[in-house]
């Protein structure tokens, strides 16, 4: 199996103030599911915006789908960001566009016909459970709706790797087990990399996972 | 409702810097005109002990353009044309030179006393009258015209840049999450400012065109309708078809600039 991301004692700092993760080293390889946790401020989210390219290493090396992200140009950046699929805990979905053009979004990006674009919203929403409700508009959705249609577009482009910042943070018990339930088809069925960052791992789930955890002082260490 | 607001608060300042700008370019074109014909019709008057050439004044003063000798008979004729031929002819000989200077350009009355003085600086040249009263008000109204409506051409501008700074920020307010979201999932600068380009691009068009309007109007109806002699002398001059492209062109880098600041702005979260 390939490496889809390769840390090798990797630091993450914000400026120079302290280090967030310190001197971490993992490989995660394609298919694997990969919950990270640990205490809130302990760098979970960092570590997550950091294979997205949000955050450079300040230290190390961080190899992401082969691509180096400390010297990363910008055009490799949005290749490599076009093939991602990214869940974000306060969903950020663009409220001026109806639900249907949310889910399209990256494949909108990658210049689909509409055709296809509208195709797989349909799919994909009738996936999250949200048919019907293509016309909608985020802000006339409840939370967990809006994290469902989040997932939807991390999934329409059929992504090797989806990076989950708290997917299921704040959701009511349905939207959580439609999410989850999506997230291990893609892993078990589609052979998609996931990587989720949460607080607390669901006590049911169906699928072999890796378990890595962040302590108070940025260490990483894998536990499961 | 929205969609009004949006636009035409991108509309209204463009509208105002470009009305601006259009009452600059026909402003400059008639004064232009004027100052020719200023320049034209003023000339200097020099006296000189000899005979002297064009080269002769332009060695001394390189803002000299033409030179005319002034007939002496013509002026003995304007003092008496009673005299007879042999005093005529006497006096002839015993007069100076006179010669008409026209200049380059329209001096103010500064230049002119340079003008005045570099001619002077020659023992041949006796006397240099510049006129300098008469052209001394012809120019302070030329130029306080000029200043006026300069200033509200600046003034009007300045207010068009604010309202547009405004209009940045209004931008940056409505689009900057949208392009935030799209930048996390790979979209290219100009895809992310795509939406703000189009809306942007076609809102400079309209304002190019409303502008044009404006000007079409005062050209073909309140001139004609109005009786001020110097603006219907003038009509031809208050708006060229190829105002419009300027203006098309002009409103187009103004916005792209602001549309270009805004998305190079919005940073990653």
């Amino acid at each position: 199996m390939s490496n889809i991301i390769a840390v090798q004692n990797l630091t993450l700092a914000y400026g120079k103030e302290e280090k967030i993760i310190d001197n971490a080293s993992f490989l995660i390889k394609k298919g694997d599911f990969v919950f990270i946790t640990g205490p809130s401020g302990s760098g979970k989210s960092t570590l997550l915006k950091s294979f997205y390219g949000n955050l450079k290493p300040q230290k190390g090396a961080l190899i992401m789908g082969g691509l180096d992200m400390t010297n990363i140009k910008k055009s490799k950046l949005q290749e490599l960001r076009s093939h991602l699929g990214i869940i974000f805990q306060d969903y950020r979905l663009i409220n001026e566009w109806t639900v249907e053009r949310n889910v399209v979004l990256p494949l909108w990006i990658a210049g689909y016909s509409k055709e296809v674009q509208r195709t797989q919203a349909k799919r994909l929403l009738h996936h999250v459970k949200l048919s019907g409700k293509e016309h909608k508009y985020p802000m006339e959705l409840s939370g967990g709706e809006q994290q469902r249609v989040g997932v939807a577009r991390a999934l329409s482009k059929n992504p090797f790797l989806i990076l989950a910042d708290e997917p299921t943070g704040n959701l009511d018990e349905f939207s959580s087990n439609v999410i989850w339930d999506l997230l291990e088809n893609a892993c078990q069925q589609l052979d998609t990399t996931v990587v989720v960052v949460t607080h607390k791992i669901p006590s049911v789930f169906n699928i072999p996972y890796r378990h890595f955890t962040i302590d108070e002082k940025g260490k990483i260490y894998e536990i499961h | 409702m929205k969609f009004i607001k949006r636009h035409v608060s991108l509309i209204f300042p463009m509208v105002a810097i470009l009305l601006g700008l259009e009452f600059f370019i026909v402003f400059d074109r008639t004064t232009k005109n004027y100052e020719e014909s200023l320049k034209e019709s003023y000339a200097m008057l020099v006296v000189a002990t000899e005979e002297m050439s064009i080269d002769d004044f332009q060695s001394w003063d390189k803002r000299v353009f033409k030179v005319a000798e002034i007939e002496k008979s013509k002026i003995i004729d304007r003092v008496d044309n009673t005299f007879k031929d042999a005093l005529k002819s006497n006096l002839d000989e015993q007069m100076p030179n006179f010669y008409s200077i026209k200049l380059n350009s329209y001096l103010n009355n500064r230049a002119l006393e340079q003008v005045k003085q570099n001619f002077l600086k020659d023992d041949k040249i006796t006397r240099v009258e510049t006129f300098d009263t008469l052209h001394r008000s012809n120019y302070g109204l030329f130029s306080f015209i000029k200043f006026a409506f300069g200033t509200f051409i600046l003034f009007m501008t300045i207010i068009g840049f604010f309202l547009i700074v405004k209009q940045m920020e209004v931008w940056n307010f409505l689009h900057s999450q949208r392009m935030k979201v799209m930048d996390i999932f790979g979209a290219s600068l100009f895809l992310r400012s795509k939406i703000l380009i189009n809306m942007a691009f076609v809102d400079a068009i309209l304002s190019a065109i409303l502008a044009s309007g404006v000007f079409y109007l005062i050209q073909n109806s309140w001139v004609k309708g109005s009786n001020i002699a110097i603006l219907q002398d003038n009509v031809t001059k208050l708006f060229f078809f190829n105002d419009i492209l300027l203006l098309c062109v002009a409103s187009i880098v103004i916005v792209m600039i602001a549309v270009f600041l805004v998305v190079i702005n919005v940073k990653e979260e």
